[in-house]
């Protein structure tokens, strides 16, 4: 458990592998799933016509980069702290996403909330959004490196 | 030939231009329609805060119609506050605070009765720094009170402002092009 984390190129090769497949099923899952939530519950987005959301579509690309962001970050995260999950792949990918979402997630949230205009509502969607997203990529990362 | 200017001159002496000013009252107003592809939303200029003149003036079949209303950018109330803000911010508000439209001319001379008259003009609207030469469709009347209504509306364009709708969340939510700006000018005619 030192350097070699970073350094160990199969170490590295494996993270970045399952860091990249998680990021294309939770880019197809997180923006499948959040055009459906707009074409289907319109009325929880209203909010997002506010000054705090980039409006002039500058940083779309880094928007929709988030998922890969996202990924590799938590295939590292899974590599590093595997084997403290026990059980069949699906608990290991619930609880890490578990994990992930009050180590990570809450504090960022509770920030967010304290310092933005921005609703109850809007941060605990964030919250869900998050949680979801841990548990899909926690899920595949205990599938494809156990 | 050198009788023609002295010609002139008499009969402009003896028939002047058709010529009426309007002052406009502060419970004048403005609103914006527009809508996105998850709402729609409406944003208005409640009251004006100048008292500006606007003149009508004839001379044979031409009616010209001068005079600005400037409206402030920052006076948008859209019954949300961060929609307000997000249309202020749209519209470039902290560079260009005032709108502008500068009336130019009318198809006709108004009759100014109780039934509103359908008459057309053209204007000048100014918005973020970019004019647009646009034909308003007008209902001109006068109540008995005398005050004269004038509404128009127009449909226009984010872009003929050289303006971005917004979009947000990677444009999963986008403003449609279109907006509808009516206006409603209550003015009084004085001579």
């Amino acid at each position: 458990m030192s350097g070699d984390v970073f350094f160990n190129s199969s170490t590295m090769k494996k993270i970045l592998i399952s860091g990249f497949i998680t990021g294309c099923i939770l880019f197809v899952c997180s923006y499948g799933g959040l055009y459906l939530a707009v074409r289907f519950f319109p009325a929880l987005f209203t909010e997002y016509n506010n000054p705090l959301f980039n409006s002039d579509g500058n940083r779309d690309l880094l928007f929709y980069l988030h998922a890969f962001i996202f990924s590799f970050a938590l295939a590292w995260f899974w590599d590093r702290f595997k084997s403290l999950f026990k059980g069949p792949f699906l608990l290991k990918g619930i609880e890490f996403g578990l994990v992930y979402s009050i180590v990570a997630l809450l504090p960022v949230m509770w920030i967010s909330f304290s310092a933005l205009d921005v609703t109850i509502a809007m941060v605990l969607s964030w919250f869900g959004y998050g949680l979801m997203q841990a548990i899909v990529a926690g899920i595949i990362l205990a599938k494809i490196n156990p | 030939m050198w009788y023609k200017p002295i010609l002139w001159i008499s009969l402009l002496l003896l028939w002047p231009p058709e010529r009426t000013r309007w002052v406009i009252a502060e419970n004048s107003s403005l609103s914006v329609n527009g809508s996105t592809n998850i709402n729609k939303f409406s944003c208005e200029i409640p009251s004006y805060d100048q008292t500006d003149t606007l003149t009508v003036s004839r001379k044979s079949k031409e009616v010209a119609l001068t005079g600005n209303v400037g409206l402030k950018i920052i006076t948008f109330d859209c019954h949300n506050s961060m929609m307000t803000r997000d249309l202020r911010k749209t519209l470039k508000e902290s560079q260009f605070p005032r709108l502008y439209i500068r009336f130019l001319s009318l198809s006709e001379m108004p009759q100014l009765r109780p039934e509103p008259q359908q008459v057309t003009g053209w204007v000048n609207i100014e918005l973020a720094g970019a004019t647009k030469r646009l034909e308003i469709n007008y209902q001109v009347s006068m109540d008995d009170q005398k005050v004269i209504h004038l509404l128009g509306s127009r449909n226009i364009n984010f872009s003929d402002f050289n303006l971005v709708p917004p979009r947000k969340l990677g444009g999963m939510i986008k403003t449609n092009d279109q907006l509808t700006v009516a206006f409603h000018l209550r003015m009084s005619a004085v001579n």
